[in-house]
């Protein structure tokens, strides 16, 4: 598979209230392919949304490069196509809605770069059906639900037909059944529309959807590796302030209480089979 | 609640006045307002109710709706028709005291109040069947000519869109703090005026630090969209003028028309 | 010592084409010491409840009485029954103000009429309570503090209010695992020293079942049960199932152990219960 955004000793520093210098990001190296579905992980101050900010050209890197589809971001030239490649999605729902009529607002991103009008319309359509908001079209934002906000964000990023999304905690803010509605979001546009995902977030279940998850802290790449491989690191992931699955934190203690089990229990079901390998 | 407000006006509805064209809407009313100040004979003064009532009619608003919006300046219109009444100078009808009642008076003053109630009544016509949204793009396609001359016309237009988008939004965090406070227990209603402004601090600080973290993450948000000004901007809903705008053109000519000739005559 | 609902009804935009009831004949009594956790999906009144307790909403029929004064009726005794009741909102660090920590705390206890000496020592133990050393922190700009500290600032502002009833709504909304988890210590402790009732309005089955003794769960503006939640974990998970609520980890762990042959308990909460359970099984096995 293509590389769509790779990172080369990418630093970001910037002044405090203080004239401190804080480094955000310190030497980060990694490499996103096309498709891939990449969660991010690590606590508030980790890092982990100033990186996200910078695949989408919003920040600049003090050091090293940031090279989305090929194009540098560090070129003021490539912004605009920088963007347009890679979608953003912020945590608040609230905060990035612009416009008080939900199909206006999925036409700003399109509008801003100039796309005829009867090609909006189409692509209006398109990213509502998407997201299986259709009939809230003529609606006015303000009087939607959480999860709905959010899902029309996700169009709004959609409609400029975008090969990679990234996600800054775009669930913090909803209630289970809003979460449950941009995970299904999520997780389709991935699978059926082939769009990379990457995902911010420090809820370990969400993570756990990934095919990959990168574990930051203080501005550093910590580990990587699948969901399997970094959830049975238990005492690691925890020591982070970060949770881990109850079958891995369960079978971790069974093992400190002298019980052998095989590594890599992450699921209910995996723990069960290593307890009763017999049924 | 604060949020059971209803932000703008608008009346939803499907007739012939609230399918024209937001520009043709906008400069109609201007000509409209023209008219008003055009007439002065009582046939003009006729002439331009009845065709305010035509568009009421033809709008399919209900009349009180209309007259409602005369309320709230209830008491400028009362207080232009007495200092016209009482100042006046000419024919005496009626003295009390000081109080001397002209005839020129009465009817400059029946005239300035009723100029003034046409005006409050074809600007809320306007607002009672235009969305505020389309408005908006109504007076930015109105403004774009004037761009030369410094006029901002799409950033004007984009800060009416974000105010209306987040009206609502920032009534609701109000209603909020407001209660948070109460629990805390604040006090908003008792104490002399210093006192009572003092106590709105704590709702007032809390809703301006919020309203600029959206502002600063909304401005993130739209730039990650690739917002860039107006500049090559293209829009989804493009205005198109429509038979029906050339025909309230048309009409709105003619009553000016009408209303020049019996003022000048066709000298 | 209690707060005590008798048969109270609410409607929002009353007598519009918005008109919704929120609640519907509610009657409850929370007694002083219980930690309670209300929970239900997003517009099963919960929130519209908590603002019956502090008589920041009024309701159409019914009374709400604290410590049997009826907090709807003007009296003498009204403002001081309602500053029993600490109310901390979600996202509570949004309504603070004041230009340092410690006037902000103090915000509280000022408007109860406090002198400045005792002011201060509700701030000093305020702040002591969600562990922000006051030396340090007092005199720092609020603005100036990480999410969690502020989220925490916040909290102790009400505390100052030193309520017999706190109520929390989402205190860990936004809140990485390890801000949430101080939080939740923090609130543990203040239960455990100051005897007060907690009532805890959230989504998360894992700390309502975690750290109330007992649930109250909402659905439709009704209170559909009302048990321990041992009791309702075991006996209702049918009706917890139609009102759109799971259950916590822990249980659905241990189910899914039991069908494949183990056998304990199924109404394991907490982890190192189950730890228990399983090693315990394993040892008679």
């Amino acid at each position: 598979m293509e590389t769509i955004i790779e990172t080369k000793k990418l630093s970001h520093v910037y002044l405090d209230g203080q004239d401190n210098e804080i480094k955000a990001l310190d030497n980060i190296s990694l490499k996103i392919k096309e498709g891939e579905f990449v969660a991010i992980i690590g606590t508030n101050g980790s890092g982990k949304s100033t990186l996200a900010r910078h695949f989408n050209a919003l920040l600049r890197p003090t050091s090293g490069q940031c090279i989305i589809n090929g194009l540098s971001s560090d070129q003021e030239e490539n912004i605009w196509a920088i963007r347009q490649s890679v979608g953003m999605v912020f945590q608040n729902p609230d905060n990035q809605i612009v416009a008080a009529i939900v199909e206006e607002d999925i036409a700003f991103g399109p509008e801003n770069i100039g796309v005829p009008h009867s090609e909006i319309r189409k692509r209006v359509e398109a990213a509502l059906a998407t997201v299986k908001m259709t009939e809230y079209a003529k609606h006015a934002p303000h009087l939607l639900s959480g999860g709905q906000k959010q899902r029309v964000a996700i169009a709004g990023v959609l409609a400029l037909l975008p090969r990679c999304i990234v996600l800054d905690e775009p669930t913090a803010m909803l209630d289970p059944q809003g979460r449950a509605e941009i995970v299904e979001t999520v997780l389709r546009l991935n699978k059926e529309q082939k769009i990379t995902i990457i995902y911010i977030t420090h809820k370990m279940e969400e993570a756990l959807l990934a095919d990959r998850i990168i574990v930051m802290k203080d501005g550093c790449l910590v580990t990587e590796g699948t969901p399997k491989t970094v959830f049975s690191e238990v005492e690691l992931i925890q020591e982070l302030g970060l949770e881990v699955p109850l079958a891995a934190e369960v079978s971790a203690d069974l093992k400190l209480a002298g019980k052998r089990l095989p590594a890599g229990i992450i699921t209910h079901e995996e723990l069960a089979k290593a307890l009763c390998p017999l049924n | 609640m604060l949020s059971d407000i209803t932000l703008g006006q608008y009346y939803p509805g499907t007739s012939p006045i609230h399918k024209l064209d937001p520009r043709s809407k906008i400069l109609a009313s201007l000509l409209y307002i023209i008219g008003v100040f055009l007439a002065t004979e009582p046939i003009s003064y006729a002439i331009i109710i009845s065709f305010l009532f035509g568009i009421i009619m033809l709008s399919k608003l209900p009349v009180y709706l209309v007259l409602k919006s005369i309320k709230p300046l209830w008491i400028i219109i009362v207080l232009t028709l007495a200092i016209h009444v009482f100042t006046g100078q000419g024919e005496e009808l009626w003295s009390w005291k000081y109080f001397t009642v002209t005839k020129e008076g009465l009817a400059m003053g029946i005239k300035m109040s009723l100029r003034l109630i046409l005006l409050l009544m074809i600007s809320s016509i306007l607002t009672f069947t235009t969305s505020p949204i389309v408005l908006t793009d109504g007076i930015e396609a109105l403004l774009k000519p004037f761009r030369k001359l410094g006029v901002p016309a799409h950033e004007l237009a984009m800060m009416m869109t974000i105010a209306l988008r987040f009206i609502p939004t920032l009534l609701e965090e109000t209603d909020r703090i407001m209660k948070a406070q109460a629990s805390r227990g604040a006090d908003f209603s008792s104490g002399n005026l210093i006192k009572r402004i003092k106590s709105l601090l704590p709702i007032l600080i809390p809703l301006f630090i919020s309203a600029f973290r959206r502002a600063d993450e909304l401005a993130v948000a739209m730039e990650a969209r690739c917002y860039r000004g107006g500049e090559g901007r293209t829009r989804m809903h493009e205005l198109q003028y429509h038979k029906r705008d050339g025909v309230a053109g048309v009409s709105l000519a003619i009553l000016i028309v009408v209303l020049s000739f019996l003022r000048w005559g066709l000298a | 010592m209690s707060i005590e609902l008798d048969n109270i009804s609410y409607t929002y935009m009353k007598k519009t084409p918005y008109e919704r009831t929120a609640l519907k004949n509610i009657s409850l009594e929370i007694k002083k010491g219980e930690f309670v956790a209300v929970i239900g999906s997003t517009g099963s009144g919960k929130s519209t409840l908590m603002q019956h307790f502090n008589a920041l909403l009024k309701p159409d029929c019914g009374t709400v009485k604290i410590d049997n004064i009826d907090i709807n009726i003007k009296s003498r005794d009204c403002k001081s029954a309602k500053n029993k009741v600490g109310m901390v909102f979600q996202y509570p660090e949004h309504q603070i103000f004041a230009e340092t920590a410690y006037e902000d705390v103090a915000f509280g206890p000022r408007n109860k009429g406090l002198s400045e000496e005792e002011v201060e020592r509700a701030v000093r133990s305020a702040l002591k309570c969600v562990n922000l050393d006051y030396d340090t922190y007092a005199l720092r700009s609020p603005f100036q503090l990480s999410g969690g500290q502020m989220r925490r600032l916040a909290i102790a502002g009400i505390l100052a209010m030193e309520p017999d009833y706190l109520i929390l709504d989402e205190p860990s909304a936004g809140l990485d695992p390890k801000a949430r988890d101080d939080i939740f210590r923090e609130i543990g402790e203040l239960y455990e020293t100051r005897k007060m009732a907690v009532i805890l309005v959230t989504h998360s089955m894992e700390e309502a079942a975690t750290y109330a003794d007992r649930l109250l769960v909402m659905s439709k503006g009704k209170i559909v049960i009302d048990a321990s939640p041992q009791t309702v974990f075991q006996k209702q998970r049918k009706l917890l199932k139609e009102v759109g609520l799971d259950v916590p980890e822990t249980i659905k762990l241990a189910e899914c152990l039991n069908a494949r042959g183990l056998n304990i308990a199924e109404d394991v909460i907490q982890k190192q219960d189950l730890v228990t359970a399983i090693l315990e099984w394993e040892g008679l096995k």
